[in-house]
């Protein structure tokens, strides 16, 4: 048992998500500097140039995420059957869900440094054999990868291959080249961003030695691709208006936690005592009683700070989850849809 | 220092320094800790985006060369995969 979890009165899930500012530069800066140099050769354009690209009409974005409501509200078949006219921004986790709802979002944002598991979100199409990593298998991210991952990966793989050209990636510095390299094999098209890792205005500061490296802007990623895309999405397209889907930030009700995101790493940190440390909240809005586990918590408590003080509006309509507070708009998604299409028709007719 | 501390007696409990188990620990601590980070950094306190020192400083409700402000209008709407997307843009 840690000393950790021994010492002070808060509670145990929340006195860990403190913590996970600091390891979550322990967990990825090192990995993610030797990708960006790995990465490298392949960068030629910026995030910025971004804006220069046929993205969606206005000022209105929705951002899509892999969060359970999206497939518990069908999100993605309202949005299919919508005249939505914005930019489409969807985190890697999500491109799947996307493309089998038949919505090929403007820009797919990847982040995560992992070697091996993220090239899966785009197909894999050197996998031949069911990985003994439950990652996928275990997670309610993408209940189609529960059923038969080999043939749910080949479908993807077809999918992106169709759809790739018609697609661009946000790729932060950090991906993993097997992200990258299968972007580039289906023809997307690649513009980089560095994520932050420290404070810029400190000596010897890696963001800073990174963005003196290969001049790419730094994004404060609020520890999720999910929280990266909304950033990306205001700070670098200049999006004003926007909505979230499949942006929980914590889990369903009833879901088991041994099918959350960080089950095995809480029971080999916790042991017996790993239950306390999920935190279980209502929905306002829904009265569900969603939970989340630690990461979540911190991801939730940052994307709040973050929404406060940023100069947008931010639409959460997930119909779920537990991603409210100040700063954050509640919305129903068709509501969202609906005022954007409005807006549009403003801008268009003058 | 132990030769200007020296006792009269001797104790007979033996005294283990306990350093590297407590080293050890912390380095389990911090490695199991790093496993339930998150996949992205999050710096608090600084802005969404940094261009550099080229670029003025802006407050951290916005970017730090101000684009956040510089709205665009893009031009075309969602892609769908039947090809959809450019009639349903043109909706008012």
């Amino acid at each position: 048992m840690l000393a950790l979890v021994l010492r002070g009165r808060m509670e145990l899930g929340k006195k860990i998500a403190s913590a996970l500012e600091a390891a979550t530069f322990d967990r990825v800066a090192a990995v993610g500097l030797a990708n960006a140099e790995r990465n490298r050769p392949r960068i030629a354009r910026s995030v910025l140039d971004l804006r220069e690209t046929q993205l969606g009409a206005g000022n209105t974005a929705l951002i899509v995420g892999a969060g359970p409501s999206l497939h518990r509200r069908r999100s993605l078949d309202r949005l299919r059957a919508s005249t939505f006219p914005g930019t489409i921004v969807a985190a890697d986790g999500a491109l799947g869900a996307c493309l089998r709802a038949g919505v090929v979002p403007h820009v797919v944002v990847s982040v995560d440094p992992h070697p091996e598991r993220i090239v899966r979100w785009f197909g894999d199409p050197a996998l031949t054999e069911a990985p003994a990593d439950d990652y996928f298998r275990r997670q309610e991210m993408d209940p189609v990868q529960r059923e038969d991952e080999l043939r749910a990966n080949r479908a993807l793989v077809e999918l992106v291959d169709a759809y790739g050209p018609k697609m661009k990636v946000a790729a932060a510095t950090s991906a993993a080249p097997a992200v990258v390299e299968r972007c580039e094999q289906a023809g997307m098209e690649l513009y980089w961003w560095n994520p932050m890792y420290d404070d810029y205005d400190k000596p010897g500061s890696l963001s800073r030695r990174l963005w003196e490296a290969n001049g790419l802007p730094c994004l404060n990623g609020g520890g999720n691709v999910g929280t990266a895309a909304w950033v990306l999405t205001h700070a670098a397209l200049g999006k004003g208006r926007i909505g979230l889907v499949g942006i929980d930030l914590g889990y369903a009700p009833g879901t088991p936690y041994e099918k959350t995101q960080y089950f095995p790493e809480l029971v080999e940190l916790l042991g017996a005592r790993h239950r306390e440390a999920f935190i279980h909240t209502e929905n306002p809005v829904t009265r569900e009683m969603w939970f989340s586990d630690p990461a979540y918590h911190w991801f939730r408590e940052v994307f709040l700070e973050m929404a406060r003080e940023a100069d947008c509006q931010t639409f959460n309509c997930t119909e779920g989850g537990l991603l409210f507070g100040d700063g954050v708009i509640t919305s129903t998604l068709d509501a969202f849809l609906e005022t954007a299409g409005l807006e549009a028709g403003k801008d268009h007719h003058g | 220092m132990p030769q200007f501390l020296k006792g009269n007696y001797k104790v007979e409990t033996k005294i283990e320094d306990k350093g590297d188990a407590a080293d050890s620990t912390d380095e389990f601590e911090k490695k199991a800790l790093s496993r339930l980070g998150g996949s992205i950094c999050f710096v608090s306190k600084k802005s969404l985006m940094w261009q550099g020192e080229a670029q003025p400083k802006a407050s951290r409700a916005d970017t730090e060369d101000g684009t956040a402000k510089a709205r665009h209008d893009a031009r075309a709407g969602a892609e769908r995969p039947d090809g959809t997307g450019k009639e349903n843009r043109q909706r008012p």
